[in-house]
């Protein structure tokens, strides 16, 4: 239960909740915490905060404070990876990162917690590449004081399937390259794929461990794979071939391999023709021209997921399409864009 | 209590068709007696512990009343005409009890649950299995009042109408004036201008009497009313159709 009083009325009394305190350009946070023994001098500053009444709170059984309803919200929250600290500041708390990988949001678990009228959270979108200690999420509870039952049944809504929001640490994987073409294999024109791929590779912590270049020939095609397989590759980036010129048999060459699932076309732009295709559980990619023409490709949304473990199907890649047509900026800012945001 | 599927598979056939309607009155049923300790109501032992009040007449009630073994006749099935999602469970044997609501949430949340099902109903159909029962529904625990004249068993009260005669069981007559009437005759029907009639083949029984000697299947009585206002005279097929 909530009692209101006026200012005056006020001195000796505990704050029902933190106050917060905004100076355009200069400060926003609490200009008092909640539980602060209001005394005289406190008076002129909270008139000139706009406060000329203060609430008193008595709880009833059933109710409990915005601190505490948030406290629940961020353990139900909070999976592997992500760490929070039991403060709330103004009624919020902030999930951060534990470590580096790459933030996964169960995006329907969160559409449903929020759907609870009492509660939000935000987060950055899933699937996004965070740093250790980085804000990735933010909880609190709407009202002040509330009924406990709709905070728990959030909970229970964010925890479905486990937790609504973890980060997943990326696998350092070894990396064998396949590149294809006539052109490249007979020395006609310099390779270039190698190099942005390793730079990719590299960047998010695993190693090319193997390289070769192969004509556009299925059966070589299938070689080199196997060899890499052989070799102990985790993961297998082919290029060239992927169009649909009579040429183009890098397809075959990996079925010839023996990849027992194969998915070809993705609904990203750069990156229609990509494949995925599994040999065990060694994902192989192919990567479509357009990874020589652009910075980021639709390669660039989809190796941060193969190497947190998830895997990547008809589903995954048809997902993509909401979110998936690249602008095409005269200066990439990628991630901080729409690219590849929508799924 | 048998699985799901099965549950859904049977709930279907007795409803008619599979819908997300039956999904949802299943899984309601299946919360709502596993919330108050029933966890077989269709079974011997527990059949007469239980009475289910649903909220509204739509393909839901009927998958509640399957899975938990309630029917009308038996007094065990409670229809309120309030138009809400929304059926509680009440265990005689403990008085507990819980109203179990379907949300608008997850209407709302379908296309997430199963965003790669086209078509509104059969995206309804997977989601609603997909669902957590804390997204699927909103509980309640409540306190149920209910009548010795609302409980099944054989009838406690029987009193006649003062201006038409018919018996009424179960207080459900009504005092007026010192007058005993029935509900019709005291504050209306849904019904008007009723008015007797007589109707073709009125002797017809399914079972023949062995005492007659009529020959069997054969109405005793085959002349047809003389009566003006009966239904069922010839050229009136529809008619008959309808009462036979």
């Amino acid at each position: 239960m909530i009692k209101t009083i006026p200012l005056e009325d006020a001195i000796g009394s505990k704050l029902a909740h933190d106050v917060t305190e905004i100076r355009p350009g200069e400060f926003k946070g609490p200009a008092f915490r909640k539980g602060h023994t209001v005394c005289n001098e406190d008076v002129c500053h909270l008139q000139r905060l706009g406060k000329n009444h203060l609430y008193l709170i008595d709880l009833e059984e059933d109710e409990i404070h915005e601190n505490e309803a948030a406290a629940i919200q961020a353990k139900a929250l909070a999976g592997n990876g992500i760490i929070w600290e039991d403060n709330p500041k103004e009624g919020k708390i902030n999930l951060y990162a534990e470590k580096d990988g790459l933030f996964v949001v169960n995006t329907t678990a969160l559409a449903a917690f929020n759907m609870v009228e009492e509660v939000m959270c935000a987060t950055l979108h899933t699937n996004t590449l965070v740093k250790k200690e980085e804000l990735v999420a933010a909880t609190r509870a709407i009202p002040l004081i509330m009924k406990r039952a709709p905070i728990e049944r959030a909970a229970a809504l964010a925890r479905q399937n486990g937790a609504a929001l973890s980060v997943q640490q990326l696998r350092h994987v070894k990396v064998g390259l396949v590149i294809t073409g006539n052109e490249i294999y007979n020395n006609l024109i310099e390779d270039r794929f190698a190099p942005v791929l390793t730079e990719k590779v590299n960047a998010l912590g695993s190693k090319v461990c193997a390289l070769k270049f192969v004509p556009d020939d299925a059966e070589m095609i299938s070689q080199a794979i196997r060899s890499h397989l052989e070799n102990g590759c985790d993961l297998i980036l082919l290029t060239g071939g992927m169009s649909v010129d009579p040429d183009d048999v890098t397809r075959q060459g990996i079925r010839r391999a023996g990849a027992y699932e194969l998915h070809y076309g993705a609904s990203a732009l750069p990156g229609a023709m990509f494949l995925v295709a599994y040999l065990g559980d060694v994902p192989l990619l192919g990567v479509p021209g357009c990874g020589l023409h652009h910075q980021i490709t639709i390669l660039d949304l989809v190796l941060p997921r193969i190497l947190s473990g998830e895997k990547i199907g008809k589903k995954e890649l048809a997902f993509l399409g909401h979110g998936g047509l690249c602008r095409d900026c005269p200066e990439c800012i990628y991630p901080n864009c729409p690219f590849g945001k929508g799924s | 209590m048998q699985d799901f599927e099965t549950l859904l598979k049977g709930s279907a056939e007795a409803h008619g068709h599979l819908c997300p309607g039956q999904v949802v009155g299943v899984r309601m049923a299946m919360l709502g007696c596993r919330l108050i300790g029933l966890n077989d109501p269709s079974s011997h032992d527990q059949i007469k512990k239980l009475i289910v009040y649903v909220e509204m007449d739509r393909c839901t009630a009927d998958a509640v009343a399957h899975v938990s073994g309630v029917k009308l006749g038996r007094r065990s099935l409670k229809f309120l005409d309030y138009g809400i999602m929304a059926a509680t469970f009440v265990n005689l044997e403990t008085d507990s009890a819980v109203r179990v609501l379907s949300t608008e949430d997850a209407r709302d949340l379908a296309p997430l649950y199963a965003p790669e099902i086209a078509g509104k109903y059969q995206q309804q159909l997977i989601a609603y299995k997909l669902m957590p029962d804390s997204v699927l529904f909103k509980v309640q625990k409540v306190q149920v009042a209910i009548s010795e004249f609302d409980l099944p068993g054989p009838t406690r009260r029987k009193v006649s109408c003062q201006r038409c005669g018919q018996m009424v069981r179960d207080s459900r007559e009504v005092v007026i004036d010192n007058h005993v009437l029935c509900k019709p005759c005291a504050k209306g029907a849904y019904y008007t201008n009723a008015r007797e009639i007589t109707w073709l083949n009125m002797n017809w029984s399914p079972v023949s009497d062995f005492r007659a000697k009529q020959p069997p299947n054969m109405p005793a009585d085959s002349e047809e009313p003389s009566a003006s206002n009966h239904l069922g005279q010839p050229g009136t097929k529809s008619h008959r159709e309808k009462l036979q």
